[in-house]
């Protein structure tokens, strides 16, 4: 069975939990009687999904696409416990994700449930390191001044898929996307170019890309049912 | 050399450290949070570069100058003139920016950092950073994270003595659990909530400094002696034996912490079990209580200069 982790209010995730059949996890199910994750002890551990309780054995795959856990999405816990029961949900998810033995896409980072939560120069910096051509980024804060963070602007994208890669570009720009996300530890990555050329430039990087795009949304399946899809 | 210390000037353990470091005649740059709002920065990133510069009023600090930093801001959110001019100001847009660009910065700088954001981390989910310690050799206790209140009962009579405390890092109290708290089982179903069975044994708190060890041991009845009540607390020196001492620099090393708190007990039957890491420690109160010179040692490590600790792709 495959499991879609993501807000309540993710149209596009339920959609692809629907086209897949997979089971759709949101934080409401983190409180509802069932969830038990064992550490130093054996023992069987469940999960919730859906208001159903599912023995973690059976769960094949998943798809992250909750950063966190918003106090936005607990209406039904008493508003002045809202931050901190988050605050334990998405620790807690942390802990559940990153040990799962089935395909998580992306695994959790210590900062994000979806993968690392770079900013757009953390991904410069790695694609420089790996020898890719980079524009670089340029990052200021000023109390008076203009805003902290340049724009990306018009970009070519190119998502990675474990191994696959999707885009308009040549061979060599998605081999060099799927290097900077093995290089992230991430499965799933939209890498932006400044172009479609194969001397485009990195300019950064997002875990958390459009799945909408049938393509995509199917590699991301197939993935989590067989593992590597090569 | 230049050392850039990052926080609340007045701090206690940034205060100790920076005084270390100017006995040991270290050049220091002091990054006051009191002063964000007349706080700039710029940072550029790209092939082989990792610059830029922060400006507090007439003061310049070039980054690629700096070889090792000490962190211990504050959330800039809880700041007197930040929360003062609110969450729809500018100078709450700006000192957050500032923040983000730092902690960006602090990630990719081959200065040492004590420590990097990403590795700080791992202390924001006890049960994630539960494992890793597992993984380092250490004892780790008998825990249950559940929404069940069933399965917390089940848990409780089988391990006769239990203690409950957050899986966040946030409102971090152990309680033991008693006949009073049975009533209450039923509210776990609305959140994931953590028992652990109840080691008994003597704790010890163990501050690794690079490649230095400061063990004390806490002599308290307290459920957690940092929130003692009544009970009297004693902190003393101690020596670990070497193999743990090597297993706390392990942990610390695979953690990515050049300074880690560990706290640490001793099983009557010898085992040591390992509870948390903290990355980001308080250490003053145990260097007054056991005399142990951290901040010294830490300012000794800072100084010690730059080392290709900065994250590598893999």
């Amino acid at each position: 069975m495959l499991l879609a982790l993501a807000s309540g209010y993710d149209r596009s995730a339920a959609t692809w939990a629907a086209r897949h059949g997979a089971a759709l996890l949101t934080p409401a199910d983190l409180s509802v009687a069932g969830w038990r994750y064992h550490a130093g002890i054996s023992g069987p551990d469940t999960a919730v999904a859906g208001g159903e309780v599912i023995a973690v054995e059976r769960i094949e795959g998943v798809l992250t696409r909750l950063p966190y856990v918003s106090p936005v999405e607990l209406g039904h816990i008493v508003e002045t416990d809202q931050e901190y029961v988050a605050a334990e949900m998405t620790a807690f998810l942390l802990a559940w994700l990153t040990r799962l033995p089935c395909p998580v896409i992306n695994r959790p980072t210590s900062s994000w449930l979806c993968g690392p939560a770079w900013p757009p120069e953390r991904w410069v910096w790695t694609a420089a390191r790996l020898g890719l051509h980079v524009r670089p980024v340029h990052r200021q804060a000023r109390l008076d001044g203009p805003p902290a963070e340049e724009e990306i602007g018009n970009h070519t994208l190119v998502t990675v898929v474990d191994d696959r890669w999707f885009g308009s570009v040549p061979e060599s720009l998605g081999r060099q996307a799927r290097r900077l996300a093995v290089a992230a530890g991430t499965s799933l990555l939209a890498v932006q170019f400044d172009g479609a050329e194969p001397d485009a430039a990195v300019l950064g990087a997002d875990p958390w890309p459009d799945i909408a795009p049938a393509e995509i949304a199917d590699a991301v399946a197939a993935y989590l049912m067989h593992g590597s899809l090569c | 050399m230049l050392i850039l210390l990052w926080g609340v000037a007045s701090e206690a353990p940034l205060a100790a450290v920076r005084e270390a470091l100017e006995r040991q005649g270290a050049p220091v740059a002091m990054l006051d949070q009191r002063e964000m709002l007349d706080t700039t920065i710029d940072i550029r990133v790209g092939a082989g570069e990792v610059g830029g510069a922060i400006r507090v009023r007439d003061q310049r600090i070039d980054l690629a100058a700096v070889t090792g930093v000490y962190v211990r801001p504050y959330s800039a959110a809880e700041l007197p003139s930040v929360t003062a001019a609110g969450p729809a100001s500018a100078a709450w847009r700006h000192v957050l920016a500032v923040e983000a660009i730092l902690y960006s910065w602090l990630e990719l700088t081959p200065a040492l950092v004590v420590s990097r954001p990403e590795a700080m981390g791992t202390n924001n989910s006890k049960p994630y950073q539960l494992e890793l310690i597992r993984e380092a050799g250490f004892c780790i206790p008998e825990t249950l994270v559940t929404t069940e209140p069933e399965a917390a009962r089940d848990f409780w009579d089988r391990h006769g003595d239990v203690i409950y405390k957050s899986v966040s890092g946030v409102r971090s109290i152990v309680s033991r659990m008693r006949p009073e708290h049975a009533a209450r089982l039923a509210n776990v179903s609305w959140c994931p909530t953590q028992f652990q069975r109840y080691i008994a044994g003597r704790e010890h708190r163990v501050h690794v400094v690079g490649d230095e060890v400061f063990a004390c041991e806490v002599h308290s009845e307290a459920d957690d002696y940092r929130y003692p009540g009544e009970q009297p607390v004693e902190i003393r020196a101690c020596t670990l034996p070497r193999e743990v001492e090597d297993r706390c620099r392990r942990l610390a090393t695979a953690l990515g912490l050049p300074v880690a708190g560990i706290d640490l007990r001793r099983h009557h039957d010898g085992a040591w079990y390992c509870f948390e890491v903290n990355p980001c420690p308080a250490f003053i109160y145990y260097e007054h209580a056991a005399d142990l010179p951290i901040s010294t040692a830490i300012a000794r490590l800072l100084a010690g200069g730059a080392e290709a600790s900065a994250p590598t792709p893999s």
